[in-house]
């Protein structure tokens, strides 16, 4: 075990933004590690404004460690009310940040951030079929380097 | 009644961290037993609402507990209490019904009568007791104490919902063995995060993970996790042995007990295997 907690970090850890879930949630996408089963469910309530929807409010849960619950406290503060367009850089700017980080750290992260992809895919997916369940996105992180995994798509009945 | 289990457990939560976080002894004592209290009140509102055939679940709010003075959450315990009490009329046993309102009577007079302090449980000083840890010690140690003191409150909820769906006496005993020893685990982790400044209430639990569908597999990924219980705090142990004996010694502690969890836990496995294939 060698690492440096910072007080922020403590603090995202005491106090997480946006935990929990959202009764009345527009739309559900889930991050899942396949390796160990850890998951993140983001829950999304969206706002049609202009050309491009937005997020009005986002919660997240986690079955998973510390570090991915302050991935997602991070993450989803950064994703509140902000359009699709910009959820879209997002995504792609944490993602390409975990390209220099070891793989068995770079899993936490990931995780929320294929669970946000999914939860906006699950919205639009929904505009054609209402009763489409959350959409499954699996990582290609792994919390154990010597694994990886393609990311593959599934749903679930939430 | 679904509302007052869920008030009740902010409550208890809120009662049991208040506990963690006072200074003086007596007040601690206090709210410690209150919180046990209020813990039994949970369980028996669930039993009520089980019998009732009331779909329910663990989720409830956020619990807002950083204070500077214990008496700012003691008053929003009291706020806390007064709402259940508008809530009793949907508890339509009687006896408990009675129960609840005169132990909640009691505990809001009682509340008015700890004394108020100034609360250290936030300042994020990171140190505990005397003991002189480095960076690296210091901050694994930080997140050993926030990743098991989730874990322990997790399982006292999961094995909890396990019992209360169960009449199976051999099992109940094993889970409540586990929730007595996970309670403990909570309090001395809880008491080590308010005096190293970095309290939290663990996050709220996932429904499926207590909702369990399969008995066998939950035990045995159950031991697969306390062996790697037993080895963080093995680990833990040795990066805090040169700087304290005492830390050392309560680590190794904590990791033999969780021998005979696992011990119990495979003998559930083995029981509810020869149960099933006796049909």
């Amino acid at each position: 075990m060698s690492l440096v907690v910072e007080d922020e970090l403590v603090e995202h850890m005491a106090n997480p933004n946006n935990y929990g879930s959202l009764e009345d949630a527009d739309a559900i996408g889930i991050g899942e590690n396949p390796d160990n089963g850890e998951k993140v469910i983001i829950y999304i309530k969206v706002k049609e404004e202009g050309s491009t929807p937005k997020i009005e409010q986002i919660r997240f849960q986690a079955i998973a460690c510390m570090t991915t619950v302050v991935a997602g406290s991070i993450i989803t503060k950064e994703a509140e009310n902000l359009t699709f367009d910009k959820v879209d850089e997002l995504i792609a700017i944490t993602l390409g940040m975990l390209e220099n980080v070891p793989a068995d750290q770079a899993a936490c992260s990931e995780m929320v951030a294929v669970a946000l992809r999914a939860s906006i895919d699950t919205y639009q997916a929904k505009k054609e079929n209402p009763n489409i369940p959350a959409i499954i996105y699996k990582i290609e992180q792994s919390c154990n380097p010597n694994l990886s995994t393609p990311i593959i798509q599934e749903s679930e009945d939430i | 009644m679904k509302r007052v289990l869920v008030k009740t457990h902010e409550l208890w939560l809120e009662m049991q961290m208040g506990a963690f976080m006072a200074k003086d002894s007596e007040s601690k004592r206090v709210l410690n037993e209150y919180s046990k209290i209020l813990w039994r009140h949970f369980t028996w509102i669930e039993h009520n609402i089980i019998k009732n055939g009331i779909e329910y679940n663990y989720d409830r709010d956020v619990i807002p507990i950083k204070v500077d003075k214990l008496s700012v959450l003691l008053s929003d315990m009291v706020h806390r209490i007064n709402d259940i009490e508008f809530l009793l009329v949907h508890i339509d046993d009687e006896a408990l019904n009675y129960r609840l309102q005169r132990d909640l009577e009691y505990i809001k007079y009682s509340l008015a009568n700890i004394e108020d302090e100034d609360i250290t449980a936030f300042d994020m000083n990171r140190q505990y007791r005397d003991i002189e840890l480095d960076e690296e010690a210091r901050g694994a140690l930080t997140l050993f104490l926030f990743e098991e003191s989730y874990k322990e409150y997790e399982l006292i909820m999961i094995y909890n919902y396990l019992q209360a769906h169960s009449d199976d006496a051999f099992l109940n005993r094993i889970f409540q063995i586990l929730i007595d020893e996970s309670f403990f685990h909570l309090r001395s982790f809880g008491e080590m995060m308010a005096e190293m400044g970095i309290l939290g209430v663990p996050r709220v639990i996932y429904e499926s993970l207590y909702k369990v569908s399969n008995l066998e597999k939950f035990l045995l990924d159950g031991i697969e996790e306390e062996i790697m219980a037993k080895e963080q705090c093995k680990e833990l142990s040795d990066a805090v042995s040169t700087k304290s004996k005492e830390l050392a010694k309560f680590f190794d502690f904590i990791n033999y007990q969780e021998n005979y969890h696992i011990e119990l836990m495979r003998e559930a496995v083995e029981y509810y295997r020869e149960k099933n294939s006796n049909g």
